[in-house]
């Protein structure tokens, strides 16, 4: 039935409102409960009779309250729907056809396509049949003929979703012909775009049946057309359709997880469909975003997917060096400048040469054998790029002997050094650059000073190869082309060891601009398969591919048309990612000239409203009120008042006592216990010592921590942290200075894993300190042998008795000894010279310290400070063990810092001072004196 | 109902104002706190009379002063002195023991605290003091307090018996089961005790009969029950039937000759307690 805009669909319902006058007249009569209250002093009104026995009335407004709910729930179920653009009458014509066009165009406005979608059948017969036929094209396509009845139609529209391809109307209207469906009335709910293909569409359904259109067309941006990226940053091209004025919208530039990393506007001037949205980013951040997306729209169309083609090179390394101290390394720096930019690969040359990389970088590598040469020199000849660094080995006597042909220009034979001590010149700093060079442009820094360098031989060619140079004119860097591709050899080494440049920030453009002469993006095989790894949704969102997502190949790119079986998205393959994008060039018109016979449904039309639900919900909250009314019309209110209060009480409690949680969590996450064991060593200085599983021998090594933890705050400015127990399996260990092993009186042996794991940490600059504990047996002498059980396998060097003038001696107190417990006891540490400079260890700082006095022992004190063993010799002894603490934390820390022989002769001068007139207690009133340097 | 510890600290702080509160000049003279005289020779302190010396007075009893002025001996007697008996009764009926807001005292806890208050002040003075039908006797001195409170307490009898001897009632109720009632109850007692005092406690709800609308009323501790389909159509019966109840109640007291003292749960205890207070010592004057 049809009352104006409203449709009801149980109309018979409606007579129940006939029944309101009873419920009214029914209501008046029955008089409220009568309030309960209790009085003493009623015996006073015996035999008083009230004049008016009639009770009480309900209120007129009560009365009100209760009819209002009854009309609202016998309306609500009627199940009225409001539906202005509800056809009447004519409804038993024959089916209804319902088209979508659910391409990605639709997405932007789905939500309100399937309401009018399911809205399509308010108002017909409850037995007229629904055909539904989508536009975009399926691998397995529904027969339109397929009849649906009323909750099929509906359960289908609900499960309908946009797809991230386009719509083909013309194959949509080949299948609905192949059907022979006859329907009554078609509605076609359309994107309003691409008036091409939908006047004759439009036309043909016309010829059909009586047609209504629901054009929802995209408000704001529809697609992202275009990208263009340079040297400073990206421009995208955005188009609209159909609006004429001025609006601004926003785009943002996402990593492949989603972080937005800028946002810029896009703005639509007046009266024009495109618009260009401009990121200016530095060129680390433009090579982590992996898509760009119009902010609050989602839709496939508005999203732009950047594949890594353009943006990253693939760059190789070699290196000469040892990689055992990674920190110290010529690669590092040359890696460090690169990784925001390139992609790089490690390994050895010839398997480098057999990646195929845009450019290599060899650092320092003198030698090259003769098949790897060849192959080297053949890839350059295809267009790589070959950047060399000098070094020691370049420079070495060898070197120009052997006719070395990866080189620009010949070299002579040995290295300059400048600024050295037998040497006039100055270290030079960086001249400006040629103008042919590809570094013109960047500014040298001034204060850049190179020390060394290797030598072109002079020639005629060498001018034009040079691409930077010194000061002084002698060439820094020079390059030559070969076949495609390029050589180039920086003079210098790519670590800080012959010149300040890899410390400058030019040093990462000038290798950025080397990497570039290399042939860059070179993808040439046509034939490459490109595999979908991740796929746009219809809601513009990236997923899973679906089964039915086929690879595609390389050339296709940009020409191939975005479809179920190849979905926009990224494709993995062999060069990288690619990325298909929907909307790429994408035209956005809007279709004006729809066939006058056919009714076009504006906005509100094309929807309904069911109020059903609405009525019955809004009458069971006026029965609601209408029970507290009740209640407190009967008087019983107070009660609930009370129980209202105590919720109340019980809330704000809640309230108050949340907070007062939530800071005594705050307040516990400053507990070093709550933090992560590495972080917390990370973040404050701290000892460690290693467990040896035997409890008593653990004790007693952090009650040993402990006590020189505590001097070491009193006497000086090294404050560790509490100490930490590591697992050497386990744990971290670089983040501790040092390691303390107490070994156990019968030790149980590491395992191999343990040992190699603490020979890198060793290696690495780590110190270790052992203590054998054997020392307290007569006789026993100096005695490594449980130790040898205990770390079979560990990397020891020469060891030797402390020198009687090594540093520990003198590193803070004087000491002549090192007693622990037991007193007169050898303490060894790397013998100084034995071990090899190339093994570069730390300067010739001892790493590893040996000991049998139980050190530990003579420092452990208890939780108040008292301490817990006895020492031999007393107190006396215990604080020479203690200064032998002191001395050993400040060797581990300073290293050989205190044997710098600086400040000899002003010690010399102040010990040479009369007694008590030293340089501190000379008379203030006197003339100044020499002041100490 | 009132727990002893609470009773007895309120009643304790109440006492402690009473001597602060503005006595009727006249009251003042008059009373005597504590003794009384018994218009006959005994020991005490006031002069009584001069007698002729007898055979078994002791030499030492005669008064030189009057009996120089003579040739006769005399003896000097002083009046008789005893303690007075005041005797407490509080209503145990269901209706008294009843607050018209949860959050007031009842106004049977208010006639105990006024009560005990009253009673905490005779005993300092030296008077008896003891329950109405009450397990123990009336008692002295400092522990009597002590008892009258457990007693206040614990005694729920509503027999008024009269006390062996001469004594001053004080009757505690809201003397709503009707005068007529009332008058039966209290003539026996009457009869004994020639003074005292009626100490009638009202709730406020119970003057202001602030009830509208369709209301069931009952009396709390009967069956009695009352609908009225319109409370506020017998508000202004119920006011002039209270009115009467009272002048009626008042007529009783004279009629006895005994004092009617009002008190409401809505004033303060001291109110209360400083009313009856000047009522016995009106009495006690008059005794």
């Amino acid at each position: 039935m049809t009352l104006g805009p409203f449709l009801f669909m149980a109309p018979l319902t409606l007579l129940g409102l006939i029944a309101l006058p009873v419920i009214w007249y029914i209501l008046r009569a029955t008089p409220p409960t009568p309030k309960q209250e209790q009085l003493p002093s009623l015996r006073l009104l015996e035999g008083v009779d009230p004049r008016e026995e009639t009770p009480a009335r309900t209120p007129w407004w009560v009365l009100l309250l209760r009819l209002g709910a009854a009309a609202l729930a016998i309306l609500g179920l009627a199940m009225p729907i409001y539906a202005p653009g509800a056809q009447s009458g004519d409804d038993a014509s024959g089916p209804v056809l319902v088209i979508v066009d659910d391409g990605w165009t639709s997405a932007a406005r789905w939500g309100e396509i399937r309401s009018a979608a399911l809205s399509a059948m308010d108002g017909e017969s409850r037995d007229t049949a629904a055909h539904i036929l989508l536009t975009a094209p399926r691998a397995i396509e529904a027969d339109p003929a397929e009849r649906l009845d009323r909750v099929a139609f509906e359960a289908r529209i609900r499960s309908l979703e946009p797809q991230a391809w386009g719509i083909d109307r013309a194959a949509a209207l080949e299948r609905l012909d192949e059907s022979r469906l006859q329907p009554g009335r078609i509605l076609w709910l359309t994107d309003g775009l691409d008036p091409e293909s939908a006047g004759p569409f439009a036309q043909a359904l016309i010829q059909k049946a009586p047609l209504s259109i629901y054009a929802a067309r995209t408000r704001g941006p529809v697609a992202v057309t275009r990208l263009s990226s340079d040297a400073t940053g990206v421009q995208l091209s955005a188009v609209r359709a159909g609006s004429s004025d001025p609006s601004t919208h926003f785009m943002s530039a996402l990593t492949l997880d989603g972080a937005a990393l800028a946002t810029t506007d896009l703005a639509f001037e007046t009266g024009q469909d495109a618009a260009t949205a401009s990121f200016s980013l530095p060129p680390a951040a433009l090579s982590r975003i992996a898509r760009f997306q119009v902010t609050g729209s989602a839709t496939p169309g508005t999203v732009w997917l950047w594949d890594s083609a353009d943006r990253t090179r693939r760059v190789g390394l070699a290196s000469g060096d040892s990689t055992a101290q990674p920190l110290l390394s010529d690669i590092h720096y040359v890696r460090k400048a690169l990784e925001p930019f390139a992609t790089i690969s490690e390994g050895e040359l010839i398997d480098l040469i057999d990646e195929n990389p845009d450019a290599i970088i060899l650092t320092d590598i003198g030698q090259i054998d003769g098949v790897t040469a060849t192959a080297l020199n053949d890839w350059i000849e295809d267009g790589g790029a070959l950047i060399r660094f000098a070094g020691p080995r370049m420079a070495g006597p060898q070197a120009g002997e052997t006719g070395d042909t990866l080189v620009p220009a010949p070299l002579r034979r040995s290295s300059r050094a400048i600024g050295g001590t037998l040497t006039w010149e100055e270290p030079q700093p960086l001249g400006a650059f040629p103008d042919a060079s590809p570094f013109a442009g960047l500014t040298p820094p001034g204060d850049i000073r190179v020390r060394q360098q290797v030598l072109a031989r002079p020639g005629p060619e060498l001018a034009r190869r040079t691409w930077a140079r010194l000061a002084d004119g002698s060439p820094l860097v020079t390059a030559d082309r070969r076949g495609e591709g390029t050589l180039v050899l920086f003079h210098v080494t790519a670590g800080p060891d012959w010149s300040d440049l890899p410390y400058a920030g030019v040093f990462v453009d000038m290798l950025r601009r080397s990497i570039a002469a290399g042939r860059g993006e070179a993808i040439s095989d046509e034939e490459g398969l490109y595999s979908p790894s991740l796929t746009l949704n219809g809601a513009g969102q990236l997923t899973q591919p679906s089964a039915g997502a086929t690879p595609l190949r390389a050339g296709d790119f940009g020409v191939v048309a975005p479809s179920e079986e190849h979905p926009p998205g990224l494709y993995q393959g062999p060069a990288g990612t690619r990325a298909l994008n929907v909307a790429s060039e994408y035209r956005a018109i809007p279709v004006t000239n729809w066939p006058a016979a056919a009714t076009l449904l504006g906005d509100t039309d094309a929807r309904t409203f069911r109020l059903g639900g609405l009525l019955l919900s809004a009458a069971l909250i006026v029965l609601c009120i209408d029970l507290i009314v009740a209640l407190a019309l009967a008087g019983r209110l107070p009660a609930l008042r009370r129980g209202a209060a105590v919720i109340a009480i019980t809330v704000i409690g809640g309230a108050l006592t949340l907070p007062g949680e939530s800071l005594a969590q705050f307040s516990t996450f400053e507990d070093e216990a709550d933090l992560d064991k590495e972080t917390a060593a990370a973040l404050d200085m701290r000892f460690a010592y290693i467990e040896t599983g035997d409890e008593r021998t653990d004790r007693a090594t952090k009650a040993g921590l402990d006590g020189l933890r505590n001097v070491l705050f009193r006497r000086s400015s090294v404050e560790p942290a509490a100490p930490h127990s590591v697992d050497l399996e386990t744990d971290a260990l670089d983040v501790y200075p040092v390691l303390f092993l107490a070994l156990p009186d019968t030790p149980e042996p590491f395992s191999e894993a343990a040992v190699s794991r603490l020979n890198a940490y060793m290696r690495n600059g780590g110190a270790l300190f052992i203590d054998t504990r054997r020392g307290g047996n007569v006789g026993a002498g100096n005695s490594f042998e449980g130790l040898e059980t205990v770390l079979a396998g560990l990397d020891t060097p020469p060891l030797a008795p402390v020198p009687e003038d090594h540093v520990l001696t003198r590193s803070y107190y004087l000491l002549q000894s090192f007693p622990g417990r037991y007193s007169n006891r050898n303490l060894w540490i790397e013998a100084t010279g034995a071990a090899d400079k190339t093994e570069r260890r730390g300067d010739g700082v001892s790493r590893l310290f040996v000991g049998d006095a139980d050190y530990l022992a003579a420092w452990a004190v208890d939780d108040r400070g008292r301490p817990i063993y006895s020492v031999d010799g007393g107190d006396l002894e215990r604080e020479m063990s203690i200064r032998f603490g002191i001395n050993l934390i400040m060797y581990i820390l300073t290293g050989n810092y205190k044997e710098d022989q600086v400040h000899i002769p002003a010690l010399l001068e102040r010990l040479g001072e009369d007694d008590g007139v030293g340089d501190f207690d000379s008379d203030p009133d006197g003339p100044d004196g020499e002041v100490i340097p | 109902m009132i727990s002893l510890t609470t009773l007895r600290a309120e009643a304790e702080a109440l006492a402690r104002q009473l001597p602060d509160v503005s006595l009727q000049a006249a009251a003042a003279d008059l009373v005597h706190p504590g003794a009384a005289g018994r218009k006959r020779a005994g020991s005490g302190e006031q002069f009584w009379q001069y007698r002729r010396y007898a055979q078994t007075d002791a030499a030492d009893r005669i008064d030189w002063r009057r009996s120089a002025r003579g040739d006769e001996f005399f003896v000097r007697e002083t009046e008789l002195e005893t303690a007075r008996t005041i005797l407490f009764w509080n209503d145990p009926h269901a209706g008294f023991d009843w607050a018209g807001d949860p959050g007031r005292e009842t106004k049977a806890d208010r006639a105990r605290t006024i009560m005990l208050a009253l009673g905490i002040t005779l005993a300092k003075d030296g008077e008896r003091i003891g329950m109405i039908a009450g397990s123990r006797a009336p008692s002295l001195g400092k522990s009597a307090p002590d008892k009258l409170a457990e007693d206040l307490v614990a005694t729920q009898s509503g027999d008024l018996a009269p006390p062996r001897s001469q004594a001053l009632a004080v009757i505690a109720s809201d003397f709503y089961d009707g005068v007529d009632a009332w008058r039966a109850r209290i003539a026996p007692l009457a009869s004994t005790c020639r003074s005292g005092v009626l100490l009638a406690v009202s709730d406020p709800i119970e003057h202001e009969f602030p009830f509208v609308g369709r209301t069931r009323f009952s009396r709390p501790g009967t069956a009695l029950d009352r609908l009225f389909g319109r409370a506020e159509t017998v508000r202004d019966t119920y006011l002039e039937k209270l009115a009467a109840h009272e002048e009626q109640l008042q007529k009783l007291a004279v009629s006895m000759g005994w004092t009617l003292v009002r008190h409401r749960t809505d004033q303060t205890a001291l109110r209360g307690a400083a009313a009856l207070f000047a009522a016995l010592e009106m009495l006690g004057g008059k005794a």
